[in-house]
């Protein structure tokens, strides 16, 4: 029945057996405890659950824990370091980026990876950027801001 | 969800209605269903297999025929359940014959759902509904081919 | 004042950029197991029997439970707001089962609750349950419901109608006043049925402590006393001082987690059954089905003119679906918190509003974002601007017009309306000259002739509210059929090296009171916030509380905070006074510290504290100890206003409408953070733009949620929207110590019509004269509409 998978996560090596239906976003918040990342839909639509997989952001209830077998993930727990917020986290801080917090760890993952691909996005790419996720509290307006906010100052 | 389709045979109008009416044939043209058997007169058992994209399942249920006027139109009674969802569907069949060698048959019915089937299928139902339509069209011609003397 | 008024960062935010907020779901306990719950695939069936023999014997399986488990006693989740029909009649409350025995009533009704060791297998052993249901016809349109011979949602309530409802004037006098007008403005509409669509699905989590007889109930609620309340006396039977109830971080409200639901009293129950903790966490397919909607109001209204332009009379008439059940407070949605709202902004001098409410097969609808107040909104406005058109006046000057003149509430008195309210202050034109302002009011109308004469498409959209909230007094909506008083307390403790911890009825899940009510203590009491910890949600640690909606929290909860502060420093004072051998009337407090007037004589706050703690030197016969609790109670609601203006494109070949611009000039009285009142107004903005451009509930003809996911049920995304363009004006809340009226709900309540009106607008000057087209504007449908 079980699977044995073996990945790094935030830095870590870990290896878990999983069930082979198990949902990658189950065995992060159930075998790992790392219950930052949110599940929020049961269609692949609302992006909470969203993670860096071999850094790129993917939504991770659309894999299977097997087919992580052998990658390297980070979720919004390894993000900042040694206490200190990432620029996206601190960005969403002093813009007003979040409301009640719950998509909000997947908005911060998929805007690490629109950084990554496009450091210097119009407000415009930053909107499509974030097509994936939905936030119901802030009407994206300091979202937006928030993720200008860290492209400035990842810039410099 | 409303249903509908047409399409021409070369054949007569009495020998596609024999088709039809012969449940062996009818559960090997129409796509999903794996068998069907008698429970009583012009009433079936249906086992159906569905996988088109997200709709994807085993059906129970029955296929009903009624008010009969052969060799012209009939009426099927379709209710099946699933664990994604139930469906009750009913098809006014109807063929016309153009001449000996060629008939028309159209269909127009309405689909009802529930479940997923109704609440994350609809909006891609009525594309199902089309490729069950072509598959089995497809199939009803290759029968009417069977009947030719040389094929 | 060092944190009043200024947009100190949120104190909770690192938590969630983190990812330490604890929703319910991501609470684990030892022994933990996890309930799904079987729902009916039907709106409307009769179930003749269910067979849970194949689930119960699955690996893994718990136990099973269906209606017939559920004691008879337990009727079901109560409805906390009664209202009469017209002839004296108590409105019909037929039960909402836990577990439905006999008849399923909208798609999603539960049926069987499956317990096991884990998701997966009770979601498995659910698929091994057969119900027999014999379907029956169902009915979704809320006027529909009441046509002979539609089908019945309960066999006991004739017509389907829960209540009839009317305020105001008399009909035959606002009937005269129309019937005499220059010009009267007609419009029959829907506002349309919406889902609230919180990210975090709805979870709960039932603990029994055999040890002490005792309950714990996690739960993503918006006031966990109330749901204690509600679960304990009116539905379980459960000894309150045996139930705690905590509502941890709560990812997102918008009214749909005020209520109590059947899952949460369901997992309570079953937890002493099987003597382990069980965790319900919904699928969002089934908060789609199971969390109150809200609004679904079909409505046709009149409002009449005289030859200058001045608004004499106005008739609404409502049907309003509350879905199969009624809700925790739905009765009062289409009712106290609708009607009375319809004098809005302007003098109209008759307004009769009329109300009738329906069962439907579909899923209950109660408070969601405004609650009433943006369908009476929606009402008003939507008149207004098409009046103008009709008219051919101009939509700012015609409020303009109508705008009754400023009253700040203390030299003036509050403005009694024609339904039954009295505002506390208002000063509307301020904020529509703002708004204008912002917008280049005169240079759009050139764009917009010059767009028209290029084949373009452009319009403005107005809306001018007004909305009560605050809520409430508890005298008065006890009068209205409240069921429960609508007061907040609050308890400011000191501990002895000065710190302070406030424990509040009011709950945030998104509001920010971590830091707006630390703002408040700390400037306040004069001591830094960082001093300051603000703890909510768990019945437990906070005595009571009456929760967060209607735009309440700072108005009431925070009220209830300054009360208790007030009471802190006041037995402060005599200890600093003993302290500093005075007399308390010869000191002052300022910057945490007691100051004998004209001396350089003080005591720091903490020094008192400790006293208070370590009394070895006291004053005599005052008790030890620096603790107060209040209770406050408000005068009045609260009433904001403002002014939204929508700017739009439309594109003539695929009626797409394109939101160009938003601007938002909002009055919420006095703001203690201005970053936080923003991000507010942007929320509801976005969910009120949703409901006039992308969002419904759609049902089929069978009852069938035909959208229930997030592939199909369209809510904003962020290319969506426009960057929005907010600003404020500051009228002060004359009755409440902080002046503050509330901001949570006003961007829902403006925003709406302004969107519908600017594409009425654009269709008007392009030559199509429609009145009306049905939210959500659809490219389809606006474009059918452009065909004539």
């Amino acid at each position: 029945m079980g699977h044995s998978i073996t990945l790094t996560v935030n830095g870590t090596s870990v290896t878990k057996e999983v069930e082979a239906r198990e949902l990658l976003v189950h065995f992060v918040r159930d075998h790992l405890s790392l219950t930052g990342t949110h599940i929020g839909c049961d269609t692949s639509s609302c992006g909470a659950c969203t993670i860096l997989v071999d850094g790129k952001a993917t939504k991770s209830c659309t894999m299977l824990a097997v087919q992580a077998d052998g990658s390297t993930i980070m979720t919004i727990e390894g993000l900042a370091s040694n206490g200190e917020l990432h620029p996206i986290q601190e960005g969403f801080k002093e813009n007003h980026g979040l409301q009640c917090g719950f998509c909000t760890p997947g908005m911060v993952m998929t805007a690490v990876d629109l950084l990554q691909r496009n450091p210097n996005p119009t407000e415009h790419e930053i909107r499509e950027g974030l097509e994936g996720n939905y936030c119901r509290c802030t009407g994206y307006h300091n979202i937006v801001k928030s993720i200008q906010h860290a492209a400035t100052k990842m810039n410099t | 969800m409303q249903l509908k389709g047409k399409e021409t045979f070369s054949t007569s109008g009495q020998q596609l209605w024999d088709i039809i009416m012969d449940k062996d044939k009818l559960a090997a043209i129409t796509p999903g269903i794996s068998r069907l058997e008698v429970l009583g007169e012009d009433e079936y058992k249906a086992v159906v297999d569905i996988s088109i994209g997200p709709v994807k399942g085993a059906f129970k249920g029955d296929l009903k025929m009624v008010d009969k006027d052969p060799p012209n139109s009939v009426t099927m009674k379709v209710k099946q359940m699933s664990k994604i969802g139930n469906a009750d569907v009913t098809v006014h069949l109807h063929i016309e014959e153009i001449s000996p060698t060629q008939s028309t048959l159209s269909f127009k019915g309405l689909a009802k759902m529930s479940g997923v089937l109704a609440r994350m299928g609809q909006r891609v139902m009525t594309g199902v509904a089309a490729t069950i339509t072509k598959q089995l069209f497809a199939a009803l011609q290759e029968e009417v081919q069977k009947l030719k003397p040389n094929s | 004042m060092t944190y009043i008024g200024k947009p100190i960062k949120r104190i909770e935010d690192d938590r969630f950029l983190k990812g330490l907020g604890k929703y319910t779901d991501d609470i684990k306990l030892p022994g933990m197991t996890y309930a799904y719950i079987l729902r009916s695939p039907y709106a409307h069936a009769k179930i003749n029997g269910i067979d849970i023999a194949a689930a119960k014997a699955h690996p893994g399986v718990l136990a099973v439970y269906v209606g017939s488990d559920i004691p008879e006693a337990v009727a079901g989740v109560p409805c906390g707001w009664q209202v009469n029909f017209k002839n004296g009649d108590i409105m019909k409350e037929p039960p909402h089962p836990l577990l439905v025995r006999t008849k399923v009533r909208h798609v999603g009704d539960g049926v069987a609750m499956i317990i096991a060791e884990d998701r997966a297998t009770a979601k498995d052993a659910a698929d091994l349950i057969d119900v027999d249901y014999d379907v029956l016809d169902a009915v979704v349109d809320p006027q529909k419901a009441t046509a002979a011979g539609a089908p019945l949602v309960h066999d006991d309530v004739p017509n389907n109608i829960a209540f009839d409802w009317e305020l105001g004037n008399p009909k035959e006098e606002v009937a005269a006043a129309l019937a005499s007008a220059a010009h009267v403005t007609e419009l029959s509409f829907v506002n349309q049925k919406v889902i609230p669509n919180a990210i975090e699905p709805r979870a709960a989590i039932g603990i029994h402590d055999a040890a002490y007889d005792k309950y714990t109930l996690y739960t993503s609620t918006q006031n966990p006393h109330l749901i204690r309340l509600l679960m304990c006396a009116f539905v379980l039977g459960l000894p309150e001082h045996k139930v705690r109830v905590v509502g941890p971080d709560v990812g997102g409200g918008f009214g749909s987690k005020i209520f109590h639901y059947t899952e949460e009293a369901l997992v309570i129950w079953a937890s002493k059954k099987i003597g382990r903790p069980i965790k319900w966490t919904a699928e969002r397919s089934e908060s789609f089905m199971t969390d109150a909607h809200g609004r679904d109001h079909v409505t046709t209204a009149k409002m009449g003119f005289d030859a200058d332009g001045k608004i004499v009379a106005l008739q609404s008439n409502t049907y309003a679906g509350m879905g199969a059940y009624l809700s925790s407070f739905a009765p009062a949605v289409p009712t106290y918190l609708h009607g009375t709202l319809l004098q809005g902004l302007y003098t109209t001098p008759k307004i009769n509003v009329d109300v009738t409410a329906t069962f439907t097969n579909t899923t209950a609808v109660d408070a969601y974002r405004g609650a009433g107040r943006p369908e009476a909104t929606y009402l008003l406005e939507r008149l207004i601007d098409l009046a103008a058109l009709e008219m051919k006046v101009d939509p700012a000057a015609l409020r303009r017009k109508n705008f009754i003149p400023a009253f700040d509430g203390v030299e003036q008195e509050g403005y009694v309306t024609q339904v039954a309210l009295q505002y506390d202050s208002g000063n509307y034109h301020p904020v529509l000259d703002k708004a204008l302002e912002m917008v280049g009011y005169e240079d759009f109308r050139k764009e917009q002739a010059a767009a028209a004469a290029n084949g373009k498409l452009m319009g403005i959209g107005f809306s001018t509210y007004i909305e009560a909230c605050g809520i409430a007094p508890s005298a008065v909506v006890g009068a209205l059929g409240a069921r429960a008083g609508l007061f907040e307390s609050a308890q400011v403790q000191v501990q002895p090296t000065g710190k302070v911890t406030v424990y509040t009825g009011s709950h945030s899940h998104g509001q920010g009171h971590e830091t707006t009510f630390a703002q408040v203590v700390a400037d306040k009491m004069g001591i830094p916030m960082e001093d300051v910890e603000i703890v909510h949600g768990d019945s437990d640690s906070v005595a009571f509380g009456m929760g967060t909606y209607g735009s309440r929290s700072l108005a009431v909860g925070g009220s209830a905070i300054v009360k208790s502060i007030e009471k802190v420093l006041e037995k402060g004072a005599k200890i600093a006074a003993h302290l500093l051998e005075s007399s308390p009337e010869d000191l002052e407090y300022a910057e945490g510290k007691w100051t004998v007037k004209g001396t350089d004589k003080s005591v720091a706050f903490g020094d008192v504290s400790l006293t208070a703690y370590v009394p070895h030197n006291y004053p005599e016969g005052l008790e030890p100890g620096m603790d107060f609790s209040s209770f406050y109670d408000p005068a009045n609601f609260t009433y904001p206003f403002g002014c939204h203006i929508a700017i739009v494109e439309i594109d003539p070949e695929t009626g797409k409408v394109d939101l160009k611009r938003f601007i938002a000039v909002d009055d919420v009285g006095n703001v203690i953070n201005p970053m936080i009142v923003d991000g507010q107004i942007h929320g509801g903005l976005a969910q009120g733009i949703g409901q006039a451009l992308f969002e419904e509930a759609m049902y089929d003809e069978t009852g069938q949620l035909i959208n229930g996911s997030y592939m199909d049920y369209t809510m904003p995304r962020a290319d969506d929207l426009p960057s929005f363009e907010v600003d404020r004006t500051v009228t002060p809340c004359p009755h409440n110590p902080l002046g503050v009226k509330g901001a949570g709900e006003a961007g829902c309540i403006g925003s709406t019509p302004a969107v519908v009106n600017a594409v009425i607008d654009a269709l008007w000057k392009g030559g199509h004269e429609v009145k009306d087209i049905r939210m959500p504007m659809t490219p389809e449908r606006v474009w059918t509409a452009m065909q004539g």
